[in-house]
């Protein structure tokens, strides 16, 4: 490994991680927004399996609600890690869509294996990891390269091939395919060498360490290298779904808290009400200084 | 079916019709309906209509569009259209769905694991312009290109090439009135997104920003509805004079003595109908009335305001509008005390005033609403009135209304009562959550100007009429006769408009109505059938 390699590498997960953190927390912390739930509801404790809500009890808000966290994870779970959705509603594309997303999720167990393995190392808190943990890490990260790169192909000629799928494919989504496509492919070239868990434990703890002197062969550098490349791209592409799915689901579908007197989502709503709105449209008798409230409560068409 | 129609296509060939719906494209209905020959030929487009840009998307014409004078106007309205573009990415101008929208626009990797749960692609027999993401990509890629910093240079490469002028605004703003926000699509979604959704933000650009919205919607929507107290253009007057015949009428009929108290002060219930109940189903009310009164419920009707009209078509394409009538219906409610508002059979009412307009109801505007769903169901189920199910021994099937099931999860109060009510009740599949739009959703039911009604029946609506006449299946001729329960007035707008076009009744003895129809009618008191088997 090279000083300009190291010092660059510093730059990639920087740029990772503040994209990451800044993209994710402009989702989080976006306004309340008015109710758009929609069935099925999984944590509709007894309700939730036939899409049933509390909607359909006399007198509702009289009546305690009763969520099932469990049948909340038990559909993420199958939706996150099978993509059900895909399986259910478009057969053709899972054999490639799945392959490719449970690859990338073998892919980051095998990672953060690797990276407790080298903090592990470096500070000397862990013993030397076993060489059955290097070798299960190894043959699931192989797993996940074999996997991912079968996907990323048959999803780059569904792309290409498909018109379903041909009309609506950017160029930025080829690219994205093609150097996750680089990705699995030098990660194969690297688990086809020797010591495959021990030199991307090392990349890593030369980084920890700041150690540019750290003997790293050329196809493992080439590889984390790519990596690392992907991750700082990651949070400005439309890969970044795997956040935004959290919202989608908890934040809109599944959000069915009713406005209670007194609580935070009331003395929000209250300031969000009081913006100032500039619609021109002539109905809308906006002047850019009337709020919500003024403009929904004045006497119209009267 | 025409050829592949490219999102960038949008804004070329002007003047021409970018992808005509085919009648011999569409899915094929059972017999006796299989035969195009005898299916209704469309309404022709007048000289004029013809003539209007707007009519170059499919074909069909949903809404009027302002003129430009010239090139110069034409652009002044694309100026504005990205005006509106970029005010609904603004917190103060759009906090209402800002959230959901970025979501949606931002995130969807395009996978079309959405289109085959469009009812309306699906029923095009894929005409390209009704997939799902059809609209989307276009929007997402404008917003790309002519919001976004830098975007006349990355867009290509982000999104996709597009170009914006007069004719992709006039066939966008067509566009978005060829979906009816049912969702399906949305739950399909893996990652979530909501195609719906953003078809109806688009709506607000154009009718927040540009004013622009169709008649049937917004002057003889909500604009009237807040002049006159009703979309009907009933005034408080007509519609206690109307209330007062249909209670006479139907006390003479069924020989039990209706009344509709108006105005009561401290009722437990308000019951809101939507207005065009009472004038083009009266049986609907009176039989709320017969009921509700059976069961000893105190509850009561408003003369005020907007009060006797639950009808909110601000829902479909407006913000403002929709909060506008929102506050009028509980301004009602408050003055007069009532303990709650009662939703009648009117789905997008539901999602109006119990869902969309909760978070807007701070402080002392808070009051209880709920569906007359679990309310019925808890009458019927509580023994204070005789019912006798073999009155409603024929064929019935149950028609999921979007707004009431899909967007809110009221599935089994519905089905509670008619597995109890009607011995031959079948489901149709698919059904519940899963169950496809009537085809006259988010305002279609009442837009029928130009030749808009056949597409909404023949396209919008082909798949459901296909899977009524597969619920009937086992009984398929005009001998038996059969009863579709829709517990919604826009859906019974769209089926009594569908069942008409195709003569359903004539040729497979399908009727429609509600829900407390087929109660009423299983009423031991209640000695004269209730339901007419008539075409209404």
């Amino acid at each position: 490994m090279s000083g300009s390699i190291l010092v660059i590498s510093y730059v990639l997960v920087a740029v990772f991680l503040v994209g990451f953190v800044v993209r994710s927390v402009r989702l989080a912390t976006m306004p309340v927004h008015l109710r758009w739930e929609l069935a099925p509801i999984p944590h509709e404790k007894g309700k939730g399996h036939y899409g049933g809500s509390y909607l359909e009890e006399l007198d509702w808000w009289t009546k305690p609600r009763e969520k099932s966290l469990v049948a909340e994870a038990k559909y993420m779970l199958l939706e996150i890690v099978f993509l059900k959705a895909v399986w259910e509603h478009n057969r053709r594309l899972w054999w490639f869509s799945f392959p490719f997303h449970f690859g990338l999720y073998l892919l980051v167990t095998a990672a953060a294996v690797m990276v407790i393995a080298a903090i592990g190392s470096v500070t000397g808190v862990a013993m030397a990891t076993a060489p059955s943990v290097r070798m299960v890490c190894t043959i699931i990260a192989a797993g996940g390269y074999a996997l991912g790169a079968i996907g990323a192909v048959g999803l780059l000629v569904k792309r290409a091939m498909d018109p379903r799928l041909r009309g609506f494919t950017s160029p930025a989504a080829v690219w994205n395919l093609v150097l996750l496509l680089g990705v699995f492919a030098t990660g194969l070239g690297a688990v086809a060498g020797t010591a495959y868990f021990g030199n991307v434990t090392a990349y890593v703890g030369a980084l920890l360490t700041a150690n540019a002197g750290a003997p790293i062969p050329a196809m493992t550098t080439a590889h984390v290298g790519l990596t690392l490349l992907f991750l700082a791209y990651l949070p400005f592409t439309k890969m970044m779904h795997f956040v935004a799915k959290y919202f989608t689901y908890h934040e809109v579908r599944w959000n069915d808290e009713p406005m209670t007197a007194g609580s935070p989502m009331e003395r929000e709503v209250q300031e969000l009400l009081a913006q100032p709105v500039s619609w021109a449209g002539p109905h809308i008798h906006a002047d850019g200084k009337k709020n919500w409230v003024d403009l929904a409560t004045e006497e119209v068409g009267k | 079916m025409s050829a592949t129609v490219r999102v960038k296509d949008i804004s070329k060939r002007a003047g021409e019709v970018l992808s005509p719906v085919e009648l011999q494209d569409l899915v094929p209905l059972p017999p006796p309906y299989d035969r195009l020959e005898d299916q209704p030929t469309w309404k022709e487009l007048s000289a004029s209509a013809k003539q209007d840009t707007a009519c170059t998307l499919d074909g069909v014409v949903a809404s009027s569009l302002p003129t430009p004078k010239n090139a110069v106007e034409e652009q002044e309205y694309v100026d504005k259209f990205v005006d509106g573009l970029r005010k609904s990415f603004e917190k103060n101008n759009n906090w209402t769905f800002l959230q959901p929208l970025t979501l949606s626009l931002e995130y969807c990797v395009k996978c079309q694991t959405c289109s085959d749960a469009c009812p309306i692609f699906v029923g095009s027999g894929g005409n390209d312009i009704y997939r799902p993401t059809y609209r989307s990509e276009v929007w997402r890629r404008l917003v790309a290109k002519y919001v976004k910093p830098g975007g006349k240079f990355f867009a290509r490469f982000t999104e996709g090439d597009i170009d914006l002028n007069w004719t992709a605004i006039t066939r966008l703003y067509e566009l978005s009135y060829r979906c009816t926000l049912c969702r399906r699509c949305a739950q399909a979604c893996p990652i979530g997104i909501d195609n719906g959704l953003i078809t109806h933000e688009l709506r607000k650009v154009f009718s927040q920003e540009l004013g622009w919205a169709p008649r049937e919607l917004h002057e003889k929507g909500t604009v009237l509805q807040l002049e006159v107290g009703s979309s009907t253009g009933m005034n408080p007057v007509v519609v206690k004079d109307n209330i007062e015949f249909i209670d006479e009428d139907t006390s003479e009929q069924t020989g039990v003595t209706v009344t509709s108290p108006w105005d009561k002060e401290g009722a437990d219930v308000l019951l809101i109908h939507n207005a065009g109940e009472i004038l083009s189903w009266p049986e609907n009310p009176a039989a709320f009335a017969i009921i509700l009164n059976a069961a000893g419920i105190e509850w009561t009707l408003a003369s005020n305001e907007i009060g006797y009209d639950g009808v909110n078509y601000g829902l479909f394409y407006d913000d403002v509008q929709l909060a506008r009538i929102a506050l009028k219906h509980v301004q009602t409610a408050k003055k007069l005390k009532v303990k709650k508002i009662v939703m009648g059979e009117c789905g997008h009412q539901h999602k109006a005033m119990m869902t969309i307009a909760d978070r807007i109801l701070v402080g002392d505007m808070r009051i209880p609403r709920e569906s007359c769903l679990p309310l019925l169901e808890d009458i019927v189920f509580s023994g204070k009135i005789a019912f006798d199910p073999s009155k409603n021994d024929f064929p019935v099937t149950l028609h999921d209304p979007c707004n009431i099931v899909r967007n809110l999860g009221i599935v089994e109060p519905q089905r509670r009562i008619l597995r109890y009510l009607c011995p031959q009740f079948r489901e149709m599949a698919p059904h519940g959550i899963d169950n496809y739009c009537c085809g006259g959703g988010s305002g279609f039911a009442v837009m029928s100007g130009n030749n808009f009604a056949d597409w909404r029946v023949s396209v919008a609506g082909r798949i459901k009429f296909k899977q009524i006449l597969e619920a009937f299946g086992d009984q398929p001729g005009p001998e038996v006769k059969k009863y579709l329960c829709a517990p919604c007035s826009n859906c019974k707008g769209q089926f009594r408009d569908m069942l008409q076009y195709y003569g359903a009744l004539e040729k497979s003895g399908i009727t429609y109505g509600g829900l407390v129809e087929l109660i009423v009618n299983a009423m031991v008191d209640v000695k004269e059938p209730f339901i007419k088997w008539e075409m209404h």
